[in-house]
């Protein structure tokens, strides 16, 4: 949502092919992968990914350049794996973990582990319809703050 | 933005990490929030989105306080 850094036509492939890649293959493209999808060199990779992350498309590991989230999904274990199309994918949060169902357009269970117990507490999404137990999520911050620490968040 | 069973239980969760109670949402309204805020998100003509459209999405699911204004 900053708008401050303009992206380039390229940029925005690469996002797309970042998301469809992460959604494939359970885990997002290394800076390698991607400059062989686009005939780029690492570096060039690495600068657009930079320039997505300043633009808050994904979230990159400050000191090495990999991709730690594109919402909703995290590279990551969490505590929340989303099972859909033979396929289980990390979602960063609660919220997330209903925005992979919402993105994909797709059937999904999902597994999260209670913050206090460990317990685990399944629910899903089956023809766009919501089915799991009367539970809560708590938002701990609002929204201006949300991407002072994303990890937290 | 974790999951609990019970408001009590988000009481009990923030005075034991140091967290602000902040909001809670029923997991319903988060599915129809996560509707809207995720279903374009894959779409190749997507452009991200300004503070203005983000707050649009909050508005449309009741979510109208400043806790949701960027």
């Amino acid at each position: 949502m900053t708008e401050a850094i303009e992206l380039t036509d390229q940029d925005w492939r690469i996002r797309l092919f970042i998301y469809q890649f992460f959604v494939d293959n359970e885990r997002p493209p290394s800076i390698q992968e991607t400059a062989g999808q686009f005939s780029l060199s690492e570096n060039s990779a690495l600068e657009a990914y930079r320039r997505l992350n300043q633009r808050h498309q994904i979230f990159l590991a400050p000191e090495t350049g990999q991709i730690l989230m594109a919402h909703p999904l995290s590279a990551l274990p969490t505590l929340y794996r989303v099972a859909v199309n033979g396929r289980n994918l990390w979602a960063n949060c609660a919220w997330d973990s209903l925005g992979i169902p919402a993105m994909l357009d797709a059937d999904v269970e999902i597994e999260a582990r209670h913050p206090l117990s460990d317990e685990v507490i399944h629910y899903a999404v089956k023809n766009r319809e919501l089915v799991g137990p009367p539970h809560r999520v708590h938002f701990a911050l609002p929204a201006r703050r949300w991407y002072d620490d994303l990890v937290h968040t | 933005m974790l999951l609990f069973r019970s408001e009590e239980e988000i009481r009990q969760w923030c005075g034991q990490a140091g967290e602000n109670y902040g909001e809670v949402l029923a997991l319903a309204k988060v599915w129809d929030l996560a509707q809207l805020w995720y279903r374009p998100r894959m779409a190749p003509a997507y452009r991200g989105r300004t503070t203005q459209e983000a707050e649009q999405i909050f508005s449309q699911v009741g979510l109208v306080s400043s806790f949701w204004k960027f």
